[in-house]
């Protein structure tokens, strides 16, 4: 028999109320088939969002939770897992202590990752769950996770990403943040109050009014849709209707926790970050046009389990980096960019990219970086043509971009960075701030994204007249139908000369034959 | 009977002492042989003392704290106590005269004597002469009793000598009592040498006899036989009856501890020496039992285990392979191709046996995972599969119930072999005893991981497979599997319990999941839809399953109930339970399983269970209730149940004062359901093995 283990793939969820795994198996048909699923209650989010750290019982509890974990694990021989840990971890001021002491009690290796990466991860598993469900192409859509820790909330416009954020509004943090009230009724209304402030925040960012369609996912909106209409735990989606929405929530906002308990018979856990958890969404429902709730059944661990899948690994790449740039576009678009050149620029590094990067130690997975770094540029220009460069850093790191990483943004700032002016050196913190790797990685994408951006000097080209030739020492741009390079010839001298030096290889502009 | 002449519900313990004397009307009964008449007689006996050590015991209990409140029955803990000593004793009567009138001329017809001391031959005298000095005398402790110490500590459940003695040197320094344990691990008949019969004589009597030679200086005034039972402070066992268990595998053990529920003593024993011994031991008058004939007639289950008496036990019915498993093929590659129901004893064990077994060796198996409540132990082939499966580097794990009484000591050992072994043995989960039945094997397979399965309602014990009735599923479905592998998750403590697909599992909504079945019925019936329920259980008591339904028998549910044990339902009210039929099989299998049948519109559904209706199953204990779907297996279950409502031999009727009647067969064939689903199982595989299996021989060009 092959070995089928590559095929048994883990993924865990280190969360703010609980511990949870999904253990799938990928089928022939490069279809997941879950086998098995846990979940352990361990108040994180309790712990982080009232003392600022996780106390010793908990670690200890997460750290127990995870071995067992890894013993499931064992059962089926899973060799290919990932974990993830989210907000009650990432804002914890030890999480690096949590993190070992992990590591040495159950040999899982658990990753932090940020808001984010988390919004790519459970976007990509909404969409999963969505293949074939209600058509979201028409319109904007607003997607919304309220987890225990915080609600991750993205809009769609005609089924593209468009802005996404993370805001702190989870049911845990929510319950820390209220205190003793004098009754229950004051409860609600304090929660009530609470989330309506954030809500605010919320519609200043983000134009969640647009959306027609409303997209609710996560443990407890699961679970409130089979308390309300029995939808079991094999349905991909489900839809309820507004108002039955609105009127569930209300009425599960008068019970107790011990009522919701005994009424539902729910574990005090569940019944705790229940109500909190439909308040927010139905707080955000109200802010839209939408006439029903779309309750999917993605979470973070569906989408860490389709990034482990081998089979389609290239396909969603492509498709992630499909909505990576989208989100690029609309981040140029907040700062006013110059999309013709900003695409222009883009199409000529990919060219460049794709021509050098069978020998020039460049990786596929690189291009998304220069792509974005082409994209943004000139976004500084916003707010200074003077030093426009250093401001594009600037703006890129502190920006949520979807799909990519903190890592991730300061690569892409610091190659936008060096678009123009000075070279990398040591005084440049940002870059010294880099590994070796990365500053080697940065330098070279930068030298590309120069000579296309030198290129682009009078704005008149068209990616059709542009062919690359590599040669021994040199690299030679053939430009066909273009009579005059005059303006083009002096931009690229003064700025191949950092290509020349992390190349090696001269660029060459050269007049190509009219209609070749 | 009108609905306000009486009470909802009937008392527990009473209903499981008419339970226990449909036990005593086996042994009655002239239509079955003499032996298992005597093994009938003798569990009637172990079930009793088990009831005292327990149910007895917590009335007493009761009664201490003053919780005076009576039950659904209307019965003060008081008025239940005297119920029970009033019934206790007429049972008795009716035992007594069974022995003497029946049983012993019966077993003399077959030349089995059991003799009094009286009769002997000199030469049996002289053996027992002999054995008392060699084998008897060295294990006695005769205790003489100082009235100004504490009376010494006497065991439950063994039996005693009392002795009243005067010294012989000087006859006025006072009577004194003395006591004398019958040893508890000797065999309590002995056996006498004769030419042609079969002669015993009770060791009990061969002590009487013998007394001075143990009290020497002493003239012995008065003595007599008693015995007592404790407060076992345990969960009583009504499956079964633990004793019956011991019987089968083991000698007799004593408890030691706890108060004094019964003195039972020989009657006639002279007034002077009860007293002294009722004092010693600060017995009330109330829990004083005259016995005639033996105090514990446990011994007397050698005679019905003799070798060579084939004539006196029922005809045998050998449990059958399924025929499925009596092909060429592996249990995985049947398993694949649809579910197995297994219906013990009729077919054998064996399908289970073989399962672990192939999971152990198999290389492609990734894990076992396994629940035992009650196994036969060390030699266990369960067992040792498991342990080969964790030498192979499978991942094994184990939940032992200890609190599954009496095999304590033997599940500890062999749970320490696994361990070192390299399973992962869980002793429980915290709080409640884990009772369901379940196995699951995790199975790589070139398609995928697959899961296999077997749930059951009997324990995975291979003996007592050939003497209760069970049900067992082998599954591969996925949903099970996956149920199932959620379910393995919660009890080792691993995962928060998960939202089944399937499968129910108590305490977590099990009680929910059935009311609400029997709502369904109810709706039905109020709709003007036909609807139905048949249900198999051991006992029936809990309250709000037994109002849910009163509830469909008013909607006009038809129910049938097969209740083995005790049963609080009051059928046959009209205006209360009218629709509902209850009827308690007692014969040679002890009937075990747990089933329940919903008509559901004609899309029939069928589950099996683990768990009987009783609170404590309900609300204290992990139990697991799961559909039967297939096709097949779900109608030979429907089949089986439905044959057992046909019986009109060992079948009784509940009526509606709670007492029993047997089902009379009015003229109709006779129907024995455990004789007729042997005979009807038998018919299948002759029928399968008459099918020559088609082979595909290609026929080649002759050269």
């Amino acid at each position: 028999m092959p070995d089928s283990s590559s095929n048994l793939l883990a993924a865990i969820d280190v969360g703010a109320s609980s511990i949870r795994m999904d253990i799938a198996e990928v089928s022939p048909q490069a279809e997941l088939h879950l086998l098995d699923s846990l979940k352990k209650a361990v108040q994180l989010g309790k712990d982080t969002f009232t003392e600022g750290y996780i106390s010793e019982e908990s670690i200890r509890a997460t750290c127990e939770a995870l071995r067992d974990f890894k013993r499931i694990m064992d059962t089926y021989g899973v060799v290919r897992y990932r974990a993830v840990a989210t907000s009650a971890v990432r804002e914890a001021s030890n999480s690096d202590t949590i993190l070992d002491r992990i590591l040495l009690t159950s040999g899982l290796d658990v990753e932090v990752i940020d808001g984010s990466e988390e919004n790519r991860l459970t976007y990509s598993a909404v969409l999963e769950t969505l293949r074939g469900g209600p058509d979201l192409s028409q319109g904007q859509t607003l997607l919304v996770e309220a987890g225990g820790g915080s609600a991750d909330v993205t809009m769609l416009s005609n089924g593209e990403l468009q802005q996404s954020g993370t805001f702190p509004l989870g049911s845990i943090r929510l319950r820390a943040g209220m205190g003793a009230a004098a009754s229950h009724a004051q409860e609600i209304r304090l929660l009530k109050a609470q989330i309506a402030n954030i809500v605010t925040t919320i519609r200043r960012t983000l134009s969640i009014q647009n959306a027609v369609h409303y997209v609710a996912f996560g443990g407890d909106v699961r679970l409130a849709a089979r308390i309300a209409a029995g939808c079991n735990q094999e349905q991909k989606v489900f839809v309820l209707a507004r108002e039955k929405f609105v009127e569930f929530a209300e009425s599960l906002a008068k019970f107790s926790v011990d009522k919701l308990v005994r009424q539902y018979s729910l574990s005090y856990l569940d019944a705790e970050t229940l109500v909190p958890a439909l308040l927010t969404y139905e707080a955000l429902l109200a802010q839209t046009q939408a006439s029903s709730v779309i309750v999917s059944s993605a979470s973070i661990r569906l989408g860490v389990l389709l990034d482990l899948m081998p089979a389609t690994e290239k396909d969603r790449m492509t498709s992630l980096s499909h909505q990576v740039l989208s989100a690029a576009r609309s981040l140029g678009k907040k700062y006013q960019y110059d999309e013709g050149h900003a695409e222009r620029v883009r199409e000529v590094a990919e060219l460049l990219f794709d021509t050098l990067k069978g020998e020039a130690g460049i990786q596929d997975a690189q291009l998304l970086y220069l792509q974005v770094a082409a994209i943004l540029h000139d976004i500084g220009l916003f707010i200074s043509s003077r030093s426009h460069h250093k401001h594009s850093h600037y703006l890129i790191t502190q920006s949520d971009l979807f799909g990519l990483r903190r890592r991730e943004l300061e690569l892409i700032g610091n190659i936008a960075r060096y678009h123009r002016r000075a070279l990398p050196q040591q005084s440049h913190a940002p870059f010294v701030a880099l590994d070796r790797d990365e500053r080697m990685m940065v330098s070279k994408l930068a030298a590309i994204l120069r000579v296309a951006n030198a290129l682009d000097k009078e704005h008149r080209w068209k990616l059709t007249d542009l062919k690359v030739v590599v040669e021994a020492n040199q690299v030679v741009l053939v430009a066909k139908n273009m009579s005059d390079l005059t303006m083009e010839r002096l931009a690229l001298a003064s700025r191949s000369d950092f290509f020349a030096q992390v190349f090696g290889k001269k660029i060459v502009l050269r007049e190509g034959p009219a209609g070749a | 009977m009108k609905r306000s002449d009486a009470p909802r519900y009937f008392n527990r313990e009473l209903s499981w002492l008419e339970f226990n004397r449909r036990v005593l009307e086996e042994a009655e009964d002239r239509t079955n042989p003499l032996l298992e008449r005597l093994f009938f007689y003798c569990i009637y006996h172990s079930n009793l003392d088990e009831f005292f050590m327990v149910r007895v015991a917590s009335l007493h209990q009761l009664l201490e704290e003053e919780a005076l409140k009576p039950d659904g029955a209307g019965l003060t803990p008081l008025q239940q106590l005297e119920a029970v000593r009033a019934r206790v004793r007429d049972q008795k009567a009716v035992c007594f005269q069974l022995y003497e009138g029946e049983l012993l001329p019966a077993l003399e017809r077959e030349h089995i004597r059991i003799l009094g001391c009286g009769g002997l031959k000199p030469a049996q005298q002289k053996h027992l002469d002999w054995y008392f000095e060699n084998e008897v005398y060295p294990v006695l402790t005769p205790v003489s009793i100082d009235e100004t110490r504490p009376f010494p500590h006497i065991s439950g459940l063994a039996v005693y000598q009392a002795v009243l003695l005067r010294s012989a040197g000087s006859p006025d320094s006072g009577d004194r009592l003395a006591i004398v344990q019958v040893p508890g691990r000797m065999p309590g008949l002995t056996s006498l040498p004769d030419r042609g019969d079969m002669q015993f004589c009770w060791l009990s009597d061969v002590i009487r006899e013998r007394l001075p030679l143990l009290f020497l200086g002493y003239r012995i005034l008065a003595a007599g036989g008693f015995r007592l039972i404790r407060d076992a402070q345990m969960e009583f066992d009504d499956e079964g009856g633990e004793d019956f268990m011991r019987m089968l595998e083991s000698g007799l053990r004593r408890r030691r501890t706890g108060r004094t529920i019964l003195l039972e003593y020989e009657e006639g024993m002279s007034t002077e020496l009860l007293g002294r011994l009722q004092r010693g031991l600060g017995v009330e008058d109330p829990a004083l039992l005259p016995v005639r004939g033996p105090l514990d007639p446990r011994p007397l289950m050698i005679l019905a285990d003799m070798p060579g008496q084939d004539a006196l036990h029922y005809r045998p019915q050998p449990p059958l392979q399924p025929a499925v498993f009596a092909e060429e093929r592996g249990v995985f590659d049947i398993l694949r191709d649809g579910d197995v129901l297994l219906h013990h004893p009729y077919d054998s064990f064996g399908p289970i046996l073989e399962f672990l077994q192939a999971a152990a060796e198999d290389p492609d198996v990734l894990a076992i995972k396994q629940i035992l409540y009650r196994t036969s132990g060390t030699d266990s082939p369960l067992v040792n599969s498991l342990r080969r499966a964790a030498e192979k580097g499978k991942q094994v794990t184990v939940l032992i119930e200890l609190t599954a009484r009496f095999d304590e000591e033997r599940n500890i050992s062999w749970a320490r072999d696994l361990e070192e072994a390299g399973a992962h043995v869980l002793y429980g989960v915290s709080g409640l005893k884990t009772h369901a039945k379940a196995t699951l094997v995790v199975r790589r397979e070139p398609e995928g991981v697959r899961r296999y399965l077997h749930l059951g309602t009997g324990n995975y014990n291979e003996k007592t497979a050939r003497l209760y009735t069970d049900f067992g599923l082998l599954t591969a479905a996925d949903e099970l599997g996956r149920d199932a592998s959620g379910f393995f998750n919660t009890v080792t403590g691993y995962s928060e319990p998960p939202m089944f697909n399937r499968l129910v599992m108590a305490p977590l909504g099990l009680r929910d999941a059935i009311l609400a079945l029997i709502r369904r019925e109810a709706d039905r019936a109020a709709a003007g839809q036909s609807a139905w329920i048949m249900a198999k259980m051991n006992s029936l008591v809990d309250k709000r399953i037994i109002d849910g339904l009163y509830a469909a028998s008013s909607a006009g549910v038809s129910i049938r109930l097969n209740v083995r044990g005790i049963c609080c339902l009051r059928p046959g009210v009209a205006g209360l339970s009218e629709n509902i039929r209850v009827v308690s099989i007692v014969d040679r299998y002890l009937e075990h399983s747990r089933a329940f049948v919903f008509h559901n519109g004609g899309d029939t559904e069928v589950f099996l269970s683990s768990a009987d209706w009783m609170p404590r199953n309900l609300d204290r204990r992990v139990e697991l209730m799961f559909p039967v779907t297939q096709e097949g297996p779900r109608q030979r279950l429907i089949e089986a149940l439905q044959v057992q409502f046909e019986d009109n031999q060992k079948a009784r009727e509940l009526l509606p004062d709670g007492t029993y009647r047997r089902v009379a067969a009015d003229g109709t064939e006779p129907v024995r359901a455990q004789e007729r689903l042997y005979r009807l199982l038998l018919a299948e595989h002759d029928r399968m093995r008459s099918i020559p299996p088609v082979r595909f021989v290609p026929l080649k060009r002759k050269d």
